[in-house]
């Protein structure tokens, strides 16, 4: 029965981690770069979040539009002023570059908010609906939904509206796009905004059952990490199908393992699906 | 011939440095983390610089080096300096090992799976207690103060033991760097599909030079283990303070020259220093977040490091010689 309960959580769990990580790929797919400060973004996303609970009196999770749009912004300046300057410079100028600004987002973090743990009060934090043996937890429940919601939006967008159209075109040919007339500067931008944004929408829909601290972004770094590399570098579908996987492994590690170890299965993980099939488990080769 | 001298007076003033800062003071502690960074971002410099794998995750090395020495010494009362060999395979095989699957991988992916190697390494030390203590970190006993025991009253032999391990490692990088090696890498950076044609194995020298340069790390993590005295898995396997820090510094000088480590770390080390003691005790955070907006600033203005300030400088010199 626990095992049918660990994957009742992981799948949960793991419906939020896919739209955390559907930003990173995101950005990844359309400009080829790996964002390594993506998991400030969910920090951000549950600053924001835990601000409009305690100040404004909002439900965290009605939030996560707010902490959507103050992500985007900041991604669309960021992407203008920093990310812009090296699309064509070598990966690990790259590499360090998004580095240096999880440096300055997390300590920024620090600095203005310090290092001690917020976390919200709600009425439904501490229910579970029963249904035989089984709990499903409201908060994990919740946070599946609203994960759910943003998700088939987006691939609502991406499908039928003109810029998700676009963007799919830049991501696809870049040249051949701008030849069709596509500002492709702006679809960088409106990508990389979008898929900060995603990440910050996931991070507000967590807080009923994660306390935010600055250095929150570093818990789950490795983990978006594992769920785009499962899926595919680049692919939104992979990451869907990463995200619930990783939720279920990490589930089901936890009836097996120590809690500290749940985090080595994860990393053995990541590293086994690196070296067997860097193209993720789902898709092809991007 | 006149660059045989300079590095000879480079070298002299090096060595006399440390005798002008007071020896129990603090300056001399900031210089030996400041050759030992230097060394540690010659080690990364190699598998970064000249093979052009970006590795995240050298903390896995510098653990290793770190905990095999100190562990000898704990159970085994074998000397540091033997240990520092012990230290040295172990973290050749660890590179072995971690470099077989991925270096296949290129950019981002290799970055990505060195990075989770880091953080594997740290997990296991702070889980396998019996062995390196946890959490709760290690300390170096005591012994009685000789040269043979690796142990000293004061700084300044660490500072020279420093200063020696860089010259050595900036030795090795030379020498890979204008050796038969340092061609084949130099073809695989540039273009890998054509260097494999020309018949470079090209696996097989990536491996070479990823396990000489985690060997290097390892052994350099002993050199730290004896300076600090005390570490936790935290500390020495940490992906910001050793992994990303060695990496930043190499490119911060100059990644892939021998001098840019050096550079590097003179700048980065001591300004680091500085910072923690005029902001640590206001404001948390702060002197990081200069760090990281030195880093990006870096990035974007000169991304291949302060070197070439220097070419420019020499460039300009240059031009108004001709001119005269």
């Amino acid at each position: 029965m626990s095992f049918i309960q660990a994957i009742i959580d992981g799948l949960l769990v793991g419906g939020v981690y896919a739209v955390i990580s559907i930003g990173l790929t995101l950005v990844y797919g359309v400009m080829g770069i790996v964002n390594f400060a993506q998991a400030e973004f969910l920090m951000i996303g549950m600053f924001v979040s835990w601000f409009a609970w305690a100040y404004l009196g909002l439900d965290p999770v009605l939030a996560a539009p707010l902490s959507f749009a103050v992500a985007f912004a900041i991604g669309w300046v960021v992407q203008g002023q920093l990310i812009s300057r090296v699309l064509k410079a070598p990966s690990v100028a790259q590499i360090f570059l998004t580095v240096g600004l999880l440096i300055v987002l997390e300590n920024g973090a620090l600095l203005t908010f310090g290092s001690q743990f917020r976390s919200v009060v709600t009425s439904y934090q501490t229910m579970s609906l029963s249904l035989g043996a089984l709990f499903v937890s409201v908060p994990y429940l919740i946070a599946f939904a609203m994960s759910l919601a943003c998700g088939v939006a987006l691939w609502w967008f991406m499908r039928t509206s003109w810029f998700g159209r676009a963007m799919r075109a830049t991501a696809q040919n870049p040249m051949a796009a701008q030849l069709m007339g596509i500002d492709t500067a702006l679809m960088y931008k409106m990508a990389f905004a979008l898929g900060v944004g995603l990440t910050a929408f996931g991070g507000a829909v967590i807080l009923p059952y994660v306390a935010v601290f600055p250095g929150v972004g570093g818990q789950f770094v490795v983990l978006m990490f594992t769920v785009v590399v499962l899926g595919g570098l680049g692919s939104v579908a992979g990451a869907v199908v990463g995200g619930l996987a990783v939720g279920v492994i990490q589930a089901l590690s936890s009836l097996v393992f120590p809690i500290q170890l749940q985090n080595l299965v994860l990393f053995i993980v990541f590293i086994l699906v690196l070296a067997v099939r860097p193209q993720g488990l789902v898709g092809a080769r991007r | 011939m006149k660059k045989w001298f300079a590095l000879a007076a480079v070298i002299a003033v090096a060595a006399v440095v440390p005798l002008l800062l007071n020896p129990t003071g603090y300056w001399i502690r900031v210089l030996t983390f400041t050759l030992l960074f230097a060394a540690m971002a010659q080690a990364w410099n190699l598998i970064g610089g000249l093979a052009n794998q970006t590795s995240l995750g050298h903390a896995a090395f510098f653990g290793i080096g770190a905990y095999t020495s100190t562990i000898l010494l704990l159970k085994f009362g074998i000397s540091p300096w033997l240990g520092m060999f012990a230290a040295g395979a172990l973290g050749g095989l660890a590179a072995l090992v971690i470099a077989i699957p991925t270096l296949r991988l290129q950019g981002h992916y290799f970055a990505l799976a060195t990075l989770a190697f880091g953080e594997v390494m740290r997990v296991i030390a702070n889980v396998w207690t019996p062995l390196t203590g946890g959490p709760g970190g290690l300390s170096v006993p005591f012994t009685p103060p000789s040269f043979a025991a690796y142990s000293f009253k004061q700084l300044l032999p660490h500072a020279y033991i420093a200063l020696a391990a860089l010259i050595i490692v900036t030795a090795i990088f030379e020498f890979i760097r204008r050796g038969a090696m340092g061609y084949r890498l130099r073809a695989i950076r540039e273009n890998q599909a054509a260097a494999e044609v020309i018949g470079i194995d090209t696996t097989k020298v990536k491996l070479q030079t990823a396990v000489i340069s985690g060997a290097l790390m390892a052994m350099l993590g002993t050199l730290y283990a004896q300076v600090a005295v005390f570490f936790d898995p935290d500390t020495v396997f940490s992906a910001a303070a050793i992994s990303i820090r060695v990496a930043l510094i190499a490119i911060l000088g100059g990644v892939g020259t021998a001098a840019g480590p050096i550079l590097g770390a003179l700048f980065i080390i001591p300004v680091e220093e500085l910072m923690n003691d005029l902001f640590s005790a206001g404001a948390a955070g702060l002197s990081q977040l200069i760090f990281g907006a030195i880093l990006i600033a870096v990035i974007l203005w000169r991304p291949r490091g302060f070197i070439t300030l220097w070419d420019s400088l020499r460039a300009r010199f240059a031009r108004g010689e001709a001119r005269r």
